[in-house]
C-alpha cells in the first residue's frame, strides 16, 4: 500500500536533513512511529502524500508515484493543511470534502454528534481551539471509508474523553494505519501494533509495541543490535533483552539516550 | 462536486475583503463626491460623466481587492488543492471553472454595491437622480472583470509559489491592488496614449464601467471631456477584445500551474 524507498529530504535553507534515508513498507498492518518534536514524523508523512518535495529517494502508494497519483479517494489524513481549501464553517467543509471524497456528510456529522463537537460546525477552523481543529482533522481523516490512515499527532491537545474515545475508533479501522505521536505513554493504547522510533530524521525499527519492554538502549554499536542510530552525540544501539537502559517506562526516546550519555 | 457556493460564502466571509473592498471605497466615494469636487460646477451630462469616470474607477479598485484577497487565500491554500488533485475527485480543470464562476458572480455582487453607493452618494452631491444607463451591460462587464481578477490573482500568486517560494508572497499578494490604483488613478488624471488604454486590463475594465454607467464611450482625455464635452473615445468592442484576451491567455497559465501545484505550508511563510 505505501513503500517509502531511501528517502532523504533537507528543507530549503536548512542545516541538517529532516529525513536521513528513511525507508518503510506499509501493507495490512496499522504502525505507530514515536519521536520527539522536530525529529522528522510529520516530514516522513507529508513526503508520504507528496506534500513536500522528494529530491532523493521513492515514495510510492498503491505501487504509483505518489507524484503521479490522481483521485485516489482511500487515502486520507488529519494534517490540518490539506482541509485549507475554503475558510468556511466546519459544517460546510464536511459537505466539500464528502463531495470530493464521495462520501455521506451526515456520517461524519454523526461522528461529530458522537464527539460532542456539534458546536465546530458552526465555526471555520481558524476560529477553533487547536485541539478542536486536531478532532475536525482526525475525524475527517478516519470518514469516507479510508483504506490507508496518514496520522499526524492525532492526541495533541485533545482531552482525555476524547482521545479514548478515538483510540478505539482508531482500533476499529480495518486496514493499514501510520500514526506518529511524541507521546511514549501512548504506546500501551496499541500494544498489537508495529512500532517505529524517529530520531534526527532516522527511522529505526521496525518493533511491536508489545516487545516494548523487552527493549533496551546502548551506548555504542552493540553486537545484535536490532537497530542502530548515529547521533551528535555518537552511535546507540537498540537491542533485545539487554543493554544499558530499558526502554520499559520511558519517557521519550531523547531522556533515555541523553541519560546514557 | 460544485466548489460554487462554497467559493463564495468563504470569500463574503473574508473581512478584509468588506474592509478594503467595500467600506474604503465608500469612503473615496464621498472623497470624490464632497471634497475632490468643491467649487466645480457641472452641467448634467458633466455630473454623468464625472459620476461614471468615478464608478469606473472604485468599482475597479473594490475588485482589485478581490483579487489581492485570492491571492492570499490561495498562499494558504496549496497543500489543500496539492492533496485535493491527488486524493480526491478535485480536478484542476473543475476546481479553476468553479472559482472562475465564483468570481465572475463576487465581481457583480462588488460592482452592484459601488454602482448604488456611487448613485447614492453622487445623487445626493449633486442634488439629481443619476442611475446608471445600461445596467445589463454594468452587470456583464462585472462578471467579466471578476473573472480576470481571479485568473490574474491565480497566475501571479501560482507563479510565486511554483517557482521562488512564499518570500515574496506579500508583496505579490498586493500586486493586483497596486497596479489598480495606479492604472486607475493615471488614466483619470493624466492623458494615456490609446494604445496604452487599450493594451491594459485595468483600463479596459474601467473604460467598460464608464461606458456602462455614462451610456457614452470613455474619452481619451476625461478632464477635457468633462470641461469642453468633447474628446476622442474610446471603442468598447476592442476594450472588450483585449480583456478576452487577458482573462485567456491568463487562464491558460493559471492551468498549468494548477497542474504543477507545489504545496507550500504556512509554517514556512511565517518563518520569512
Amino acid at each position: 500500500m505505501l513503500e517509502i524507498s531511501h528517502l532523504t529530504l533537507t528543507y530549503p535553507g536548512g542545516h541538517s536533513p529532516a529525513l536521513r534515508d528513511v525507508s518503510l513498507a506499509l501493507d495490512r498492518e496499522k504502525m505507530v512511529v514515536v519521536g520527539a518534536n522536530g525529529s522528522g514524523k510529520s516530514t516522513l508523512l507529508k513526503a508520504a502524500l507528496g506534500l513536500v518535495p522528494v529530491p532523493r529517494g521513492t515514495v510510492h502508494l498503491r505501487d504509483r508515484d505518489v507524484n503521479d497519483i490522481t483521485g485516489d479517494l482511500g487515502i486520507t489524513t488529519n494534517l490540518g493543511e490539506v482541509y485549507r481549501l475554503m475558510y468556511v464553517p466546519v459544517g460546510d467543509l464536511i459537505r466539500v470534502y464528502a463531495g470530493l471524497k464521495g462520501g455521506d456528510p451526515r456520517e461524519i456529522e454523526g461522528r461529530f454528534h458522537d464527539f460532542e463537537l456539534e458546536e465546530t460546525l458552526r465555526h471555520r477552523m481558524h476560529e477553533l481551539s487547536t485541539g478542536q481543529q486536531k478532532m475536525v482533522g482526525n475525524l475527517l481523516a478516519m470518514s469516507f471509508r479510508p483504506e490507508l490512515v496518514l496520522l499526524d499527532e492525532p492526541f495533541d491537545n485533545v482531552d482525555f474523553t476524547r482521545r479514548r474515545q478515538y483510540v478505539e475508533l482508531l482500533q476499529s479501522h480495518d486496514g493499514p494505519l501510520l500514526l506518529n505521536t511524541h507521546e511514549f505513554e501512548l504506546l500501551r493504547h496499541f500494544s498489537d501494533w508495529d512500532l517505529g522510533f524517529m530520531f534526527e530524521g532516522q527511522l529505526l525499527g521496525r518493533f511491536r509495541v508489545a516487545d516494548l519492554d523487552r527493549l533496551y538502549v546502548s551506548r555504542g554499536e552493540a553486537p545484535g543490535a536490532l537497530a542502530v542510530l548515529h547521533t551528535r552525540l555518537g552511535a546507540f544501539s537498540i537491542t533485545r533483552d539487554h543493554g544499558d537502559v530499558p526502554l520499559k517506562g520511558a519517557t521519550s526516546l531523547n531522556a533515555v539516550m541523553e541519560g546514557i550519555a | 462536486m460544485n466548489l460554487v457556493g462554497p467559493y463564495i460564502k468563504a470569500m463574503l466571509l473574508n473581512r478584509t475583503l468588506w474592509f478594503w473592498g467595500v467600506a474604503f471605497m465608500f469612503f473615496w466615494l464621498v472623497m470624490g463626491a464632497f471634497v475632490f469636487n468643491s467649487g466645480s460646477s457641472f452641467s448634467h451630462a458633466g455630473a454623468v460623466d464625472y459620476t461614471a469616470s468615478w464608478y469606473g474607477i472604485i468599482a475597479l479598485f473594490s475588485l482589485s481587492t478581490l483579487a489581492t484577497t485570492i491571492t492570499f487565500s490561495l498562499s494558504y491554500s496549496t497543500s489543500a488543492l496539492a492533496y485535493g488533485f491527488r486524493f480526491t475527485r478535485l480536478r484542476p480543470r473543475d476546481y479553476l471553472l468553479s472559482v472562475l464562476a465564483g468570481s465572475g458572480v463576487l465581481g457583480i455582487f462588488l460592482s452592484v454595491i459601488m454602482a448604488v453607493a456611487s448613485v447614492g452618494v453622487f445623487s445626493l452631491h449633486f442634488g439629481f437622480a443619476l442611475v446608471p444607463a445600461n445596467l445589463l451591460a454594468l452587470l456583464g462587464i462585472s462578471a467579466v472583470a471578476g473573472t480576470f481578477m481571479l485568473v490574474l490573482a491565480m497566475s501571479l500568486m501560482l507563479t510565486v509559489v511554483n517557482y521562488l517560494g512564499l518570500r515574496n508572497t506579500n508583496f505579490v499578494g498586493f500586486l493586483p491592488l497596486l497596479l489598480a490604483y495606479g492604472f486607475g488613478i493615471a488614466q483619470v488624471n493624466v492623458s494615456l496614449p490609446p494604445w496604452l488604454e487599450y493594451a491594459s486590463p485595468y483600463t479596459d475594465i474601467s473604460s467598460l464601467f464608464y461606458q456602462a454607467f455614462a451610456g457614452s464611450a470613455y474619452p481619451v482625455d476625461l478632464s477635457q471631456a468633462i470641461l469642453t464635452g468633447s474628446s476622442a473615445s474610446l471603442q468598447w468592442p476592442y476594450l472588450l477584445l483585449s480583456l478576452f484576451v487577458w482573462i485567456l491567455v491568463l487562464s491558460a497559465i493559471s492551468t498549468v500551474l494548477l497542474r504543477r501545484i507545489r504545496p507550500r505550508s504556512v509554517e514556512e511563510g511565517r518563518q520569512i
